[in-house]
C-alpha cells in the first residue's frame, strides 16, 4: 500500500521532467491538482473491519473528487499511548490534512496539532470529547464527522416491531463511544417507558458470559458501536438465538452473516465517504472552523436488514411496510439484497 | 521528531525508573505497573474535572501509585503469592478501580480543561512564538526528571537506600543486619508504582486524554527501555544506572518513531510495530545473557514465610 502510493508521485514527477517541465502534468483525475503534492495522514486506533472500511471510504472519496494525494497511513495497534507519537510525526511531515479515526486519536491530534487541519472520523460524541463546542461549525483547526446513531429512532422501531418491555445493552467499559451511547439509551428508555438492563465487559472473551447473564433478564438486546463486542458477536448471537430472543444491531456488516433479528445502521464505507467529504472541502480551501460537523442523517446513508429465520423462531411478525423498506433480507440462511 | 522523542522518552522514563527500582534493585517482577500507570492518568483526570489545581492532582496521582504498591506487597508478603501473580492481581483489580475513579467513563478529554502542559504550551506560544512550543515541554520535563533522578540518587546513597540495593542481591544479608526485608521491599514497590502513576499522569497530559486502556503493554515497554539502557551503558554506579534508564527510554521511543516513520522503506507497516518491539526485547535479553528459565522459575514460586532468602533452595516451606 505504502509503496504504491509513494510510487504515484514519483511517476508523476518523471512525466513532468520528461515533458520538459513547462506543460501541465497529465493527471489521472480530470481536475487533479498536481502542482504541489498533497499529503494526507490517516491514523486509526486499531485494524478492525469497520475502521478499515472508513479508511477505504475516505480515500475513495478524495480520489473521486479528483485529488491524488500521497498518504501516510498509521495505526496505533490499539495502544492509545502511541496516538501522540503519530500526531508528532504528522506535524513533522507537514501533512496537509490529518485524519483521525476513533476518539482517542482525535483528541491526541486536536491536543498537539495546532496549525494543520485535523479531521476526525467516526467520533460518537465530539462535544463530550472536547473536540468542538458546537455541531454548527468546527473549532480552530478541527472539524469532522460524527457517527452517533439515531438511538431513539432505532429503539422506538425495535420496540414497535418486537413489543419488548425490557431492553438489554452490553458494552465495553473502556470504549468511550459505548459509554456515551449508554447515556442516550438511558434517556430514550425512560422516555419510552422501557426497563433497561446493562452488562459491561472488558474484553471480547467476556462476551459469552455477559450474554448468558443478560439473556434471561431482557426481552431483546440493542448493540451499539462497540468494537470489542462486535469482534465476539458470534458468541452473543448463539446465546440469544438459542433463547429465541431478538437482537437489534447497528452493524450491517456482521449482521449479514445471520443471527441478528434486525440491523439498522450506516454502512461504514459511507461514513468514510462522509469523512472524505470534509477532507475535500478543506483541500478546496475552506477553513475547518467554518465546516459544520458532518452527521449521517440522509436516509440513504442507512441500511435496514431483517433476518426472517430469526423472526420466525422468535415468533415475531414484521409489518409489511418495514419489509418493503429493507435493503437486505435473510431467509433460509440466504442473504438477498433488495436495493 | 526530536522533540517528540525527548518528551516521550522523559515521560515514560519516569515509569522506567519505577520499573528499574522494582525489577533491578529489588529483583521483584511487578506487573502492577500496567495498572498503576493508567491509575495516575485516571486520578489526574478526576482531579482536573473536579477543578483541583494541576500540581495537587499530580501529587495525588503519585499517592495513588503508592497505594497500589502497598496492595501488591501485602499480597506478596502476607498471602505469600508469587510476585508475578501478586502484580497481575493488583493490575486486574485496578482496572475496575480506575473506571470508578473516572466515574465509569472510559476516556476523559483534557481539550477543554487546563493542564500543566497546556499552560506551558500557551505560554510558549505567546512568549516565544518563533520556537516550537514542544521545546517548552522538553525543558519542563528535563527539569522535572532531573529533580526526580536527583532525589532517587540521594535516596540510594542513604543507609536505607543501600539496604534496599542489597535486598535484591542478597536478602539474607539484610536479615542479618537486623532489618525487616518486607518493610524495605514494600517501600521500594510503593515508590516504583508511585513513579509509574506519575508517569501515567504526565502521559495523559501529553496525549490530551486519560484512557483506562492506556496501561496495556507498559511494563513490556519499560523492560525494553531498561534493557536497551543497560546495553548502551555498563556501570555499577547508581547515578549512571538511573541515567541509563532515561537514555534507554529515549532510545526505545526513538526506535518506535523511527520504525513508524521509515519502516515502510523495508516493507514494514505500522501493523508490524509490536513484532519489532518483541524482537527487540528478545535481542536485548539474548545479548545480556539473562537465563530465561531461572528468571521465570524465580518469579513464579511462592515467597518464603518470612525473612529468608528468596532464591535459597531448601528453606522454602
Amino acid at each position: 500500500m505504502k509503496k504504491t502510493v509513494m510510487f504515484i508521485p514519483a511517476l508523476l514527477l518523471n512525466v513532468f521532467l520528461f515533458a520538459g517541465g513547462t506543460k501541465e502534468t497529465p493527471a489521472t483525475g480530470s481536475k487533479a491538482n498536481t502542482q504541489k503534492t498533497i499529503k494526507i495522514g490517516i491514523a486509526k486506533i486499531v485494524t478492525h473491519p469497520a475502521l478499515d472500511e472508513v479508511e477505504r471510504g475516505t480515500v475513495d472519496y478524495i480520489k473521486q473528487a479528483g485529488f491524488n494525494p500521497v498518504y501516510d497511513m498509521q495505526n496505533a495497534n490499539g495502544d492509545v499511548n502511541t496516538a501522540a507519537q503519530i500526531a508528532s510525526q504528522y506535524k513533522q511531515e507537514k501533512v496537509d490534512v490529518a485524519v483521525a479515526i476513533a476518539t482517542p486519536i482525535a483528541i491526541a491530534f486536536a491536543n498537539s496539532i495546532k496549525n494543520i487541519p485535523v479531521v476526525f472520523g467516526t467520533v460518537t460524541d465530539p462535544i463530550g470529547a472536547g473536540l468542538v463546542s458546537t455541531y454548527d461549525h468546527g473549532e480552530g483547526n478541527v472539524t469532522g464527522m460524527c457517527d452517533a446513531n439515531p438511538t431513539e429512532q432505532q429503539i422506538t422501531l425495535f420496540r414497535e416491531i418486537t413489543g419488548i418491555k425490557t431492553l438489554g445493552y452490553i458494552y465495553t467499559s473502556k470504549e468511550a463511544s459505548s459509554v456515551s451511547t449508554l447515556k442516550q439509551i438511558e434517556a430514550v428508555c425512560t422516555k419510552l417507558g422501557l426497563k433497561l438492563e446493562v452488562q459491561t465487559i472488558q474484553s471480547s472473551s467476556e462476551v459469552k458470559q455477559a450474554a448468558e447473564t443478560m439473556v434471561n433478564r431482557c426481552d431483546g438486546i440493542y448493540l451499539s458501536t462497540d468494537n470489542t463486542l462486535f469482534s465476539a458477536l458470534p458468541a452473543l448471537v448463539d446465546v440469544f438465538n438459542r433463547a429465541k430472543k431478538p437482537i437489534f444491531s447497528i452493524d450491517l456488516t456482521t449482521a449479514k452473516n445471520g443471527g441478528c433479528f434486525m440491523a439498522h445502521g450506516f454502512n461504514w464505507y459511507k461514513t468514510g465517504l462522509a469523512t472524505g467529504e470534509v477532507v475535500v472541502r478543506i483541500l478546496k480551501g475552506e477553513k475547518p472552523a467554518q465546516i459544520p460537523v458532518r452527521f449521517m442523517t440522509k436516509n440513504d446513508d442507512f441500511e435496514l436488514l431483517f433476518d426472517l429465520d430469526q423472526a420466525k423462531s422468535c415468533g415475531i411478525t414484521i409489518p409489511q411496510k418495514y419489509l418493503d423498506q429493507a435493503n437486505y433480507l435473510i431467509e433460509n440462511r440466504k442473504l438477498t439484497t433488495k436495493k | 521528531m526530536i522533540q517528540g522523542i525527548l518528551i516521550e522518552g522523559l515521560i515514560y522514563g519516569i515509569m522506567v525508573l519505577g520499573v528499574f527500582m522494582e525489577f533491578r534493585i529489588l529483583n521483584f517482577c511487578d506487573m502492577t505497573v500496567d495498572g498503576s500507570f493508567p491509575m495516575g492518568a485516571c486520578i489526574l483526570a478526576a482531579c482536573l474535572t473536579a477543578g483541583l489545581p494541576p500540581l495537587f492532582a499530580l501529587l495525588l496521582a503519585f499517592a495513588g501509585g503508592l497505594i497500589a504498591g502497598v496492595i501488591t506487597s501485602l499480597i506478596y508478603t502476607r498471602l505469600r503469592i508469587p510476585d508475578l501473580l501478586a502484580g497481575i492481581l493488583t493490575m486486574t483489580m485496578l482496572y475496575s478501580v480506575n473506571l470508578r475513579i473516572m466515574s465509569n467513563k472510559a476516556n476523559v478529554s483534557f481539550l477543554k480543561i487546563p493542564t500543566v502542559f497546556s499552560g506551558i504550551t500557551k505560554y510558549m506560544e505567546t512568549a516565544v512564538p518563533q520556537i516550537s512550543s514542544d521545546w517548552g515541554l522538553v525543558l519542563f520535563l528535563i527539569l522535572t526528571v532531573a529533580v526526580l533522578k536527583g532525589i532517587l540518587d540521594l535516596f540510594f546513597h542513604t543507609d536505607f537506600g543501600l539496604t534496599m540495593g542489597a535486598l535484591g542481591a542478597n536478602e539474607q544479608m539484610v536479615v542479618s543486619q537486623g532489618v525487616n526485608p518486607q518493610t524495605v521491599r514494600m517501600i521500594g514497590i510503593c515508590l516504583g508504582n508511585g513513579l509509574a502513576a506519575l508517569s501515567g499522569a504526565f502521559a495523559a497530559m501529553y496525549n490530551g486524554f486519560a484512557d483506562v486502556g492506556s496501561g496495556t503493554g507498559v511494563v513490556v515497554s519499560g523492560l525494553a527501555s531498561l534493557m536497551l539502557g543497560e546495553f548502551v551503558l555498563r556501570s555499577n554506579h547508581i547515578g549512571l544506572q538511573t541515567l541509563r534508564v532515561l537514555i534507554g527510554s529515549a532510545i526505545y521511543r526513538g526506535l518506535m518513531f523511527f520504525g513508524r516513520s521509515y519502516g515502510y522503506k523495508v516493507g514494514l507497516t505500522s501493523n508490524d510495530l509490536k513484532l519489532i518491539t518483541g524482537l527487540l526485547i528478545i535481542l536485548c535479553l539474548a545479548l545480556s545473557n539473562v537465563n530465561l528459565f531461572t528468571f521465570i522459575k524465580e518469579h513464579t514460586t511462592r515467597p518464603p514465610k518470612s525473612g529468608c532468602c528468596k532464591t535459597g533452595a531448601g528453606d522454602v516451606s
